[in-house]
This record gives C-alpha cells, sequence and structure tokens, in this order.
C-alpha cells in the first residue's frame, strides 16, 4: 500500500481509504460553510465509458487533444514527491500516475475522446487473448519496443517482471495476478527469479510472446496487467530493492534528475517511439515537477496565474476547503478548472452481527439526509449523490438504479422510513454510529443524528481517534451499528470490488458489514469464473443491484468532487475519472 | 567681590507625574567656594539629592522642570547644552553617590571604569589611562593597586568600592565634587576612613565639596558650612559651628536630639523628630514644617500656616522661622 | 572553562540517549504499524509479516533499539540497500535513504532558516526596544508596543499565505522562496530565503521589542547608569556601553532557547514556504510512521536545544564577570 506519505495522498489513493489510520482524512472534505456554487452544480456529469480496443486501436501514436502544441517545458506542482518508481511497490494513483512517464505495461487505457476510454495494447500489439475458458492469457510485443539503452523489450523482460513481484522485498504492489497463477498465498509457492528458480506459469514461446496460464478464469486479467503495478522493468537492469530508486525507462521520459520531495525533472527518452504507443502523447519536450507546497499555496499560484505559473499545473492538489468558494465563484478560471467525481465507493456500512432487521436497514437508507451531508462537505460541486454500490466511473457495463429515493428526495423519505420502522422488530431502534473525529465528520454526524431522529431512530454518536479509526471499525466484534468505510476499484469491473467488500470476515478485512451469505459467496465466484468480459460486468452491475435490495447491507455514501486548476498555457489537462488525477498523457503546453 | 565658585539661585525643581506637580526643590539659594565643604542635611525627600542631580544636570528634561540659576564659575548651567554638560560632568564636577555596588558597573573592571573618565575628557589613550587609574587607586588607599585594578566591583569590599568611586570622581582633578551620602552604606569604622580620605582630598586638591548627608554627624566632621533642607526649602543655614553650636530653626533642633551622642545617657531615648515629611505635591502652606513644629503657638500660628517664611538674614547665619531670636536662644537652652 | 564544558557536554550526551530511548519506546506504544504502511492495499497476514520483516520490526523492543544506538557508532548493514557507514542513523524505507543523508539534506535548509530569520529579528527586535526604551511614553514607544502586540499576534500562515499570493505569484515583486545552498549563490541563498526570513521575524520581533524594552527601561534606571552619565559618558556610550550590556543577558536568554527551537524545525513556516527543513521532516515522519526519520529529527531538535543551553549558559559568564568568577 504505499502509503508513503501524509495522510491526503493516502486518503485519496486507490482503495487507502479502508486500510490505515493514515487514511483518517479520506472522509473528510470541503467545508461547511457553503450553501454550494452557484452555476457549475446544474451541469450533469456523464461517467466515462470504457471498452476493450482492438489490435487496429492498439497502434500509435496516440489520439491528440485539440489544438495539441508539441515542445517546451511543463511545470507540475505538487504537494507530496513520488513514493514510488519501482512499479512492483506501485500501488498508489499519484505513483502509478507519474509511472505512465517512464514505464510501459503490456496493456494500458487510450483516451479516445472526453469520457470515452478504451483498454489497448501497450506494449503488446492488441488487449490479449483469452483461451482455455478465461484461464491463459496470450501477449505479443509490439515491433520497435526498447528500453532507453536502446536495447528491445522482450518476453522475458515481462516474464521476469512477474516473477520479480514475488520476492521478498516487493510488498506494496497489486497481487492479482501472482496469486491467480499460484495461490493466495502467493509468496509462500513462490520467491522470486533472484535464486534462480523461474516460475513455469508464465511461457516464453519466441522473445515476443508471452503466455499466463491461470489457476482459474479470469475473463478480466487484461485489465489487471493495465495497472502500474504491472509496468515492465527490466531483466538486465533490476537492481532489486534499489530499482526504486533508479528505474530504467521504458517510456517517453528519462528522470534527468530527482532531489527527494523538491524537485524532478524529466528529459525525453530518445529510445521511445511514438508510434508503437497508443496512450502516451508525451508532447512536452521537458518536465518540471516542483514538491513541498500545500494544496493552498498550489492552489493560489494557479489563480494568480502570473509568469511562469502559466504552464504549470498538478497532478493531484485539488482546491483547498478553503479557497472552494471562491475558485466555484470566480468565472474567469472556470476555462482553467478541471472536476471529477471520486472513482472510489464509500459507504456507511452496517454492522450486520448487530443490526439484523432488513426493514431497519432500509429505513435508514430512506430517512439517510444525503443531500443536508452534501451541502457540509461544500454543496452540488464539492460531493456527488451516488445511488450504487459499484462506482459509475470505474464500472465497465454501468447500469444505474435507485432503490431508495435518493434522486427524488435526496433529503431523505422520514413517512417511508417510519413506515418501514413500523413493520420492523423495533419501530424505534438504537443505532451506534461510529465516525472518524475530525471537524468536519463532526458536522455530518450531526445532520445524520437530526434526520434519523426524526424517523423514530435513536443514534448514538462514538467519535473514533483518527489514527485508530480503521483498526476500530475492522474488528470483527465491535460494538458500532454504522460506520463509514470505502473502497476503490482496481479497474473497472466489479469484480474488485464486491468479492472484496463482501469477502472474507476477519480482524481488519474489508467486509466491514460483515456479510457472510454462502449463496451470494458462490454467485459470486461464478461471475467471476465467466469467459466472457461484457457478460461479466452486466453480472456484477445486477448483482450490486440484488445486494442492496435483498441485503441492504450499507447506506451508499456521498462522493467528493475534485476541483483542480491549472495554468492558462497548459492544455490538455484532464482529470482521470477512473484514477481521479490529472493525466499526463494529454498535457501539453500553449505557445 | 568676586562671585562664588559655585552659585545656586531660586533653584526650583519640579517633577510632573500622574500624582499631580511634585515640587521637588523650591527657591533654594546657597554658594559653594573652591577649598571648602558645604554640608546639606536633612531627611530623605527634603531635594538634597534633587538639587545636586540639577547641578550636573541629570534630571530627565522630560519630566523635571527646572528654573532658577546654577553657576559654576559663572557659567550658566541650567538650559546649557547637553554636551555642554556631558563636557562638565567627571570633569570640572564629579559626584559620588551612596551605594557603591550598585552604582559601579557589574559588568567592567575597576580599572576601565576610572580609565575611561580619564579618557573621555583628556582624549589620553588605554595604557595612559590605565596607568592614571592605578596611580588613583593608590591615591585613595586601594592595596595592591595594580593588581586590583583589573578586578570587578563585586570582587571589592564596601569601603574599596568606596573608595575606587572617589578615585572615579577625582580623577579628572574635578573643581567640584558632590558626595552624595557617600558613608551611609559603609560600616562605622569605614565610614570615619572614607571621610578622611575626602578630607584628605580636599586639602591636597582644594575641590569644593558639596556633602549631601541626613547625619550631622558627617557634617560636623566634614563641612565648613550646612545648609539644611526641608521640603525642598532651606530652613537653615550657617557655618558647622553656628548651626551645630546654635541651631535656629525647630526643624534643625529635631535633626539635633535624633542624633545618637556617645555622651548622651543611654537610658535617655532618642527622639526623632515627630510626624512624617510632607508630600511634595501637597506642600502645606505658610511654613511648609509648621505641621510638625510645637513651637507655632508662640511664632504666631495664623502667621506659621499662612505666609512662607524666608531665610534670614541674608548672609552669615540664618534661618526660616517666625519666632524670634529670643525665643530660640529661650528654647536652645 | 574546560571543565563546564566537559560536564555539560557527557550531561548532553546522556540527556540525548535518554530522549532516544523514550522516543523510541513511545513510537511503539502508539497504535500506529509502519508494517501496515509498507504493506500493499490488500494486505493479507503473511504479506504484513513479510512487510515487518523487511522493516527489522519483529526483532525484540530492545534488540531494536540496541542495533539502532550501536549503529550510530559503529554502522548497520541493510542487506539489498546497503551498508549504512557510521553515523548511521538507520534507514528510511519511507524516504527510502539513509536518514543521516536526509538529516544533512534539510539541516541546511533549517539552519538557513534559522540563520537569516533570527539576524533579522534579533536585530530589529533590540533596535526597536531600544528605541522604544529611550523615548519611554513618547510616540515612538507607542508605536514600537502596538506593532509589536500586532506581530505577535499574527500567524505565520496567515501572513505567509497573503504575502506569498501577493508578493510572489500575483505580482512577482519577489521570488518565490526556495532554498539553494549558500556556498553556490549566496545572493540567490538570500533572496530566495528573503520572504520566509521577514514573515517568521515578524512573530519573533514583537517578543524582542518587549523583553529588550522593558529590560532597557530598568537598567537606564540602574545606579551604574547613571554613574556613567555623571561621569560625563556620551548618551549612545551610555546606551551602548552600559544598559545594553545589561540588557543583553536577557536577550541572550531567549535567543538561545528561540535558536534551539528553530533548528528543531520551523514547521508552519517550513509548510507554508515549501522548504524542506528539519520541521517537515518531523510531521512527515510522524505522518508516515517513519521512526528512523522521527529519531533522528527528535534527536537533532533536542541535541539543538542543550548546544544553545551551554552556548547560552557560556555567554553569560563572558557578559557578566559575577557569573564567570564566583
Amino acid at each position: 500500500m504505499t502509503v508513503r506519505k501524509r495522510s491526503t495522498v493516502a486518503a485519496l489513493a486507490v482503495g487507502l481509504l479502508v486500510l490505515t489510520g493514515a487514511c483518517a482524512e479520506g472522509n473528510q472534505g470541503a467545508p461547511a460553510t457553503s450553501s454550494g456554487a452557484p452555476s457549475a452544480a446544474a451541469e450533469p456529469y456523464k461517467p466515462p465509458t470504457i471498452t476493450v480496443g482492438t489490435a487496429e486501436d492498439s497502434k500509435g501514436p496516440a489520439i491528440e487533444p485539440e489544438g495539441v502544441v508539441r515542445g517546451g517545458t511543463v511545470t507540475m506542482i505538487d504537494r507530496d514527491d513520488f513514493a514510488h518508481f519501482d512499479p512492483g511497490q506501485s500501488y498508489v494513483n499519484t505513483a502509478t500516475n507519474f509511472g505512465l512517464l517512464i514505464h510501459r505495461g503490456l496493456t494500458g487505457y487510450k483516451r479516445v475522446a472526453k469520457g470515452d476510454y478504451k483498454l489497448v495494447g501497450d506494449l503488446a500489439t492488441d488487449a490479449g487473448t483469452v483461451s482455455d475458458g478465461g484461464k491463459t492469457w496470450t501477449f505479443t510485443l509490439k515491433d520497435g519496443v526498447k528500453w532507453q539503452d536502446g536495447s528491445a523489450i522482450t518476453s522475458e523482460d515481462v516474464k521476469w517482471t512477474i516473477e520479480r513481484t514475488f520476492a521478498p522485498f516487493i510488498t506494496q504492489g497489486p497481487t492479482y495476478i501472482q496469486q491467480w497463477l499460484t495461490e493466495v498465498d502467493h509468496k509462500k509457492a513462490y520467491q522470486g527469479p533472484y535464486d534462480g528458480k523461474r516460475l513455469d506459469a508464465i511461457e516464453t514461446p519466441d522473445d515476443k510472446t508471452v503466455v499466463f496460464k491461470f489457476k482459474t478464469p479470469h475473463a478480466d486479467a487484461n485489465y489487471a496487467f493495465a495497472m502500474g503495478g504491472y509496468a515492465i522493468v527490466p531483466k538486465a537492469k533490476d537492481t532489486k530493492e534499489k530499482y526504486d530508486k533508479e528505474p530504467f525507462s521504458s517510456g517517453p521520459y528519462i528522470i534527468k534528475s530527482h532531489i527527494v520531495d523538491k524537485t524532478l525533472d524529466l528529459e525525453r527518452n530518445p529510445n521511445w517511439d511514438a508510434a508503437t504507443d497508443p496512450i502516451r502523447g508525451a508532447y512536452p519536450d521537458k518536465w518540471h515537477m516542483e514538491f513541498g507546497q500545500e494544496n493552498i499555496q498550489i492552489t493560489d499560484r494557479l489563480i494568480a496565474d502570473a509568469g511562469p505559473d502559466q504552464t504549470a499545473f498538478t497532478f493531484y492538489a485539488t482546491v483547498p476547503p478553503e479557497r472552494l468558494q471562491q475558485v466555484l465563484g470566480d468565472a474567469s478560471l472556470a476555462p482553467r478548472l478541471l472536476k471529477s467525481p471520486s472513482p472510489y465507493g464509500n459507504y456507511y456500512y452496517f454492522n450486520l452481527d448487530r443490526v439484523k432487521d432488513i426493514k431497519i436497514r432500509q429505513a435508514i437508507n430512506h430517512a439517510w439526509p444525503s443531500k443536508q451531508i452534501q451541502q457540509v462537505y461544500g454543496g452540488p460541486a464539492a460531493a456527488a449523490l451516488p445511488t450504487t454500490i459499484l462506482n459509475e466511473n470505474t464500472t465497465a457495463g454501468y447500469e444505474p438504479y435507485d432503490l431508495f429515493g435518493k434522486t427524488a428526495k435526496p433529503e431523505g423519505d422520514i413517512a417511508k422510513a417510519k413506515e418501514l420502522l413500523a413493520q420492523s422488530s423495533d419501530p424505534t431502534p438504537t443505532i451506534v454510529y461510529a465516525y472518524n473525529q475530525t471537524p468536519l465528520n463532526e458536522q455530518v454526524t450531526v445532520v445524520i443524528r437530526s434526520a434519523l431522529e426524526k424517523a423514530g431512530i435513536k443514534v448514538v454518536a462514538k467519535p473514533l481517534d483518527r489514527k485508530t479509526y480503521y483498526d476500530s471499525i475492522g474488528l470483527v466484534k465491535n460494538e458500532f451499528d454504522l460506520y463509514w468505510g470505502g473502497w476503490g476499484a482496481d479497474w473497472p469491473s466489479g469484480s474488485t470490488v464486491l468479492p472484496i467488500v463482501f469477502g472474507p470476515v476477519a480482524d481488519g478485512a474489508p467486509n466491514y458489514a460483515h456479510l457472510k451469505d454462502p449463496a451470494l459467496t458462490e454467485e459470486m465466484d461464478k461471475i467471476t469464473a465467466m469467459a466472457d468480459i461484457d457478460e461479466a460486468n452486466a453480472a456484477w452491475m445486477s448483482l450490486d443491484k440484488k445486494i442492496q435490495e435483498t441485503i441492504t447491507p450499507l447506506v451508499v455514501a456521498e462522493n467528493r468532487i475534485a476541483n483542480t486548476l491549472h495554468g492558462s498555457k497548459v492544455g490538455g489537462a484532464e482529470i482521470d475519472p477512473q484514477f481521479w488525477i490529472v493525466s499526463p498523457n494529454t498535457i501539453f503546453v500553449k505557445q | 567681590m568676586s562671585t562664588p565658585f559655585l552659585s545656586v539661585r531660586d533653584l526650583t525643581v519640579d517633577f510632573h507625574t500622574e500624582d499631580g506637580v511634585v515640587h521637588a526643590v523650591d527657591g533654594l539659594s546657597f554658594d559653594v567656594e573652591k577649598g571648602t565643604t558645604l554640608g546639606i542635611v536633612g531627611e530623605s525627600g527634603s531635594g538634597k539629592s534633587v538639587t545636586n542631580l540639577a547641578v550636573l544636570g541629570l534630571h530627565n528634561p522630560e519630566t523635571a522642570k527646572i528654573s532658577g540659576e546654577i553657576r559654576l564659575d559663572g557659567e550658566e548651567l541650567i538650559g546649557a547644552s547637553r554636551s555642554t554638560m556631558e563636557r562638565l560632568r567627571g570633569n570640572k564636577v564629579a559626584m559620588i553617590f551612596q551605594d557603591p555596588l550598585t552604582s559601579l558597573s557589574p559588568y567592567h573592571t575597576i580599572g576601565r571604569q576610572i580609565g575611561e573618565v580619564f579618557r573621555r575628557h583628556t582624549g589620553a589613550s588605554r595604557a595612559a589611562s590605565r596607568d592614571r587609574a592605578i596611580e588613583m587607586l593608590t591615591r585613595v588607599g586601594i592595596p595592591q593597586p595594580k593588581v586590583r585594578v583589573d578586578d570587578y566591583p563585586h570582587q571589592f569590599s564596601g569601603g574599596m568600592r568606596q573608595r575606587a568611586m572617589i578615585a572615579m570622581a577625582l580623577v579628572c582633578d574635578p573643581d567640584l565634587l558632590i558626595a552624595d551620602e557617600p558613608t551611609t552604606a559603609l560600616d562605622v569604622t569605614v565610614q570615619a576612613q572614607i571621610l578622611d580620605l575626602l578630607r584628605d582630598l580636599q586639602e591636597q586638591t582644594g575641590t569644593a565639596i558639596i556633602m549631601i548627608t541626613h547625619d550631622l554627624g558627617v557634617v560636623a566632621g566634614t563641612a565648613h558650612e550646612v545648609l539644611v533642607m526641608y521640603a525642598g526649602r532651606a530652613v537653615e543655614r550657617g557655618t558647622v559651628r553656628e548651626v551645630l553650636r546654635e541651631p535656629r530653626h525647630p526643624y534643625t533642633w529635631g535633626l539635633l536630639t535624633s542624633m545618637p551622642r556617645l555622651s548622651a545617657p543611654v537610658d535617655v531615648p532618642l527622639l526623632p523628630v515627630r510626624g512624617t515629611p510632607p508630600s511634595l505635591v501637597n506642600v502645606p502652606p505658610g511654613c511648609p514644617f509648621h505641621p510638625r513644629c510645637d513651637y507655632t503657638d508662640l511664632a504666631g500660628p495664623e502667621l506659621c500656616r499662612s505666609e512662607r517664611p524666608e531665610l534670614s538674614p541674608h548672609r552669615g547665619h540664618g534661618d526660616a522661622c517666625y519666632l524670634t531670636l529670643a525665643q530660640k536662644r529661650e528654647i536652645v537652652r | 572553562m574546560l571543565r563546564f564544558l566537559t560536564r555539560r557536554t557527557l550531561g548532553a550526551a546522556v540527556t540525548l540517549v535518554i530522549i532516544a530511548a523514550i522516543t523510541f519506546f513511545l513510537f511503539f506504544a502508539i497504535p500506529s504499524d509502519p508494517a501496515r504502511l509498507a504493506c500493499g492495499k490488500v494486505c493479507p497476514p503473511e504479506l504484513l509479516e513479510q512487510a515487518r520483516h523487511n522493516l527489522g520490526l519483529d526483532q525484540p523492543l530492545f534488540a531494536q533499539f540496541t542495533a539502532w544506538l550501536t549503529g550510530i557508532f559503529a554502522g548497520r548493514d541493510y542487506g539489498g540497500l546497503g551498508y549504512c557507514p557510521a553515523p548511521c542513523l538507520g534507514y528510511s524505507f519511507v524516504n527510502q535513504a539513509p536518514v543521516f543523508e536526509t538529516i544533512l539534506d534539510r539541516l541546511p535548509v533549517t539552519i538557513s532558516l534559522t540563520i537569516g530569520a533570527a539576524a533579522v529579528f534579533l536585530v530589529f527586535g533590540v533596535a526597536t526596544g531600544i528605541i522604544a526604551a529611550l523615548n519611554q511614553g513618547r510616540p515612538l514607544d507607542k508605536i514600537a508596543s502596538v506593532s509589536s502586540l500586532i506581530g505577535f499576534s499574527l500567524q505565520i500562515y496567515f501572513v505567509g499565505t497573503l504575502a506569498l499570493y501577493f508578493l510572489v505569484y500575483k505580482n512577482q515583486i519577489l521570488a518565490r522562496p526556495q532554498y539553494l545552498p549558500f556556498t553556490e549563490d549566496p545572493l540567490a541563498w538570500a533572496s530566495g530565503l528573503a520572504l520566509p526570513w521577514v514573515v517568521l521575524s515578524i512573530i519573533f520581533t514583537a517578543n524582542y521589542t518587549r523583553m529588550t524594552r522593558s529590560t532597557m527601561v530598568e537598567q537606564l534606571g540602574e545606579d551604574y547608569v547613571r554613574t556613567a552619565r555623571a561621569k560625563g559618558m556620551k548618551g549612545r556610550s551610555v546606551v551602548m556601553r552600559f544598559a545594553l550590556r545589561g540588557t543583553l543577558t536577557t536577550v541572550v536568554t531567549i535567543f538561545g532557547v528561540d535558536l534551539g527551537a528553530l533548528i528543531g524545525g520551523a514547521i508552519i513556516t517550513e509548510t507554508t514556504f515549501g522548504l524542506q527543513g528539519l520541521g517537515r521532516l518531523s510531521i512527515n515522519a510522524v505522518t508516515d510512521s517513519d521512526l528512523p526519520v522521527l529519531m533522528a529529527t527528535v534527536l537533532v531538535a533536542a541535541g539543538a536545544i542543550i548546544v544553545f543551553n551551554i552556548v547560552v549558559d557560556a555567554l553569560y559568564a563572558f557578559i557578566d564577570p559575577r557569573v564567570r568568577l564566583s
């Protein structure tokens, strides 16, 4: 996990929300002051569509953004330096997003148009060929793909890359592929290639072809390979632990200089060929990155937009609560303001061991004051109100549903809640609500208590220390009925959400609802085993609805919206809806 | 006739404070001649020190209003420029303070504090100033002056410190030396030594000395003339002999009876002056001493209470009291 | 003097070891697991155990502490990461660097920030304090008092953010705050730090003005200052040689405390101006549960305070012969 630095990165990084105390700020957001943004709010948000592309789609060069200009130096300013350069240790979106500049993987996401993405072959000629009912995946490497020293990227490099993630020193990257190739406790099955032992499940019949043989079918394995954590590492240049500090580039740039926590400069990799790359535009000649300033200072610099800051942008520094209303209210900033709702699933989990009556759980869902909580966050420009467990930004084949009338009555339906409570085992239940003690959450708690009490539910609020919040709610035998938690998909499929948040029940495991339902587990296994990806995606989506309808293990929580500024001479800046960070692929410097 | 070396005429010093105007000195006149010592006597708060700080120009011009005349060797000091005063101080006029421990800088050596006065006024070199300091220490009777010149004040005994102060005051051979209670902080045997020293030095240099004290014994041993002050005014003036033998003012009588005498029987208690000194913000009208005086009935209570008595006669032994000379002689007897 | 220094240095060393031990064991008392932070998003117990082993956290606490302590004198081997030569303050798995290197990298930033700001607030604070004292009760004194009160109540975060926006980002009157080594370009060093110096000084100057003024007023009333004037010493020399000398003791005392605290890291200033000094390093170490870095920053901060205490005590002796000779 990779929370290398500071809580905010941690909090916003994919999935970190569920993990540790360091993520405490995840449930924190905009200020309580506002009554919402006046103009920007009304515009409806369209989630991205993500499909699998063809071999033709996988050919370079990348599709150019409108008005693209090549050359120049772009400046990127962020609070924190990147946690890792070794792909095997990279999980957080800040690290993998930077990785796009210096690393390439077998597959990746190609931006076709705004909100339209395709999974294509990156180093591979296409998004992979599946056989053996989903158990065997074959990739063929493109011609002319090279390392920074001009040597060819081979199938042996790919095999080596996956094998080395089994080594003991790799503890922070993704583990899907490793587990599929061996077993759940994959480090026990194999300890990496450094002692000469190789992994037979990966075959390299020739320099260009690599074949993965999984124990079980995985129709979405080509999505898994698109994770930054599976970007390719050269066998010849692998320096194990030290590789994290001295990566060898396969991408469009090479690290020219890096002063930890201060600056990082990139220059072009002469051996990267745009014609082989459908994903990365790599328009600027040089990148200058600065770290160390707080979000408020970065925002102020970008608001001022003076001199050299006109060619600056930020990957990850969102407009902080102190500046949000000013920024949203200033029409002149609108052309330079990027927005995107969080791709993470945020939930108020019921502890099913304690709140056993589904009528009560549904009544709470009906009474939920989503709109009031949204106001606390800063209004519609600061938070969206999702209605599904799976996030619209990270779900291929997303289908909306609204079981509890949130769209019609975002402020809650007290009458309906009372009606359900009347039919329940306890018309005036007491709910112990545990929350992460931050100023914002104090306010949210007031709003929740007030709404639920109107429906006749007594709320006992239990503030928990920020550092130990996740440890406390992670205990199976906790004393709480309702608490917030989050989870991020690793690729746009329910397979990286539902089987995990409703997976094994254990202390510290992400199944905070303690949902143990053999029928559900069986159904999830069935969908996971589906050979057809579209069929699987549709099945996940309908399972999402079925879970909320028949079990109601959670209340879907409000979803923060990131607002990020960029300088006036920066073009092609866009927040990647799936990774919630400004993509480097389309950035260019206007003249 | 020649003008006196120091001539003070109608000196008035007022301090503007939050409580009102303090009339610290009110119409004071006196002269001091070279080679003589004037003793100024009075309780604390009588204006002795204020008068002498005025002579040195050490009052804060922001708060102190000074009027009258102070002529030193014919030169008017009131209203003189700061640089004029800085040139005079330590050079022509020097001062010795009551507590040598607090009056000497703890941060600098004795030799340096003495030497820097010499340097300041003569422009002598550092080495010459040091030699001068050693010479002065020798003159005031400090043993091993070449060693002690590098000592700090806290390494000296009380008497030695006061000797050093005197050395510092005399380093430029001043024409006028103001000694403000120079022996009060010292024990009795040392007191006598210091007074002897001052007397010897005066004999050698012919310096005029103003000896401020509340102790008539000190006056008796050192002064030629005496000025008795009360509430910022002179109440009696004369030679030591005149004032001590034939005191004329009831306040002087009080001072004399409050003074311990070796010859007095042990069982006779000391009689301090009855009552407390007046507030200088609200000085009583008429004779300022009348609220404490036992003889107002005799002198005429109306007069004492309403009219301020002047020092008379103008020359020689004079006092400021409405009692007749005959009445006074009667009372003293 | 030599005996004084020897005694104090020995005392300091003992104090530092005790502080290190307290920090070390307190760290493990707080509910935050560094291994958890070095373990992936999905962190099964096996992986957590692996991470714990990689970080050396599976060793007994006391063994970990002695390993750390001996590393300072004898160096330490970090396997695949290489050898960490003495003085080895440990290896930060968060920063992926030997801690000693990181400290050496950050220390000049903090020292530069401290020295510059200290020079500004010492000179300005003492000067305005003297001016106020010499003009007691007059308009100049009141101006100094009021502005020092305002300065005292200002927040670095607030002033810094405003100054940055208007002077740097918007109008580009000043260079963007950054640290450039003095040895490379003294002018760039100074211009890069000018704004942080000034902003940090605003808060400190006030205290020096107040302290200098009140001590100076006291000193000006001292008998020996009156003596100096009675000796005919010139006004300026009276103030500088006599009254100021006595004021120095007070100023030196608070200056020593302030310097010690600032070397430990001006956290808010460094954060506001994006300077990577020891203050930010320590805050980040806390957030990241980065024990080796945390230990090192605590040691540097404690060491700075101890050293400046010794320096202040030595300076007392220098300033006041009564201390020196007793």
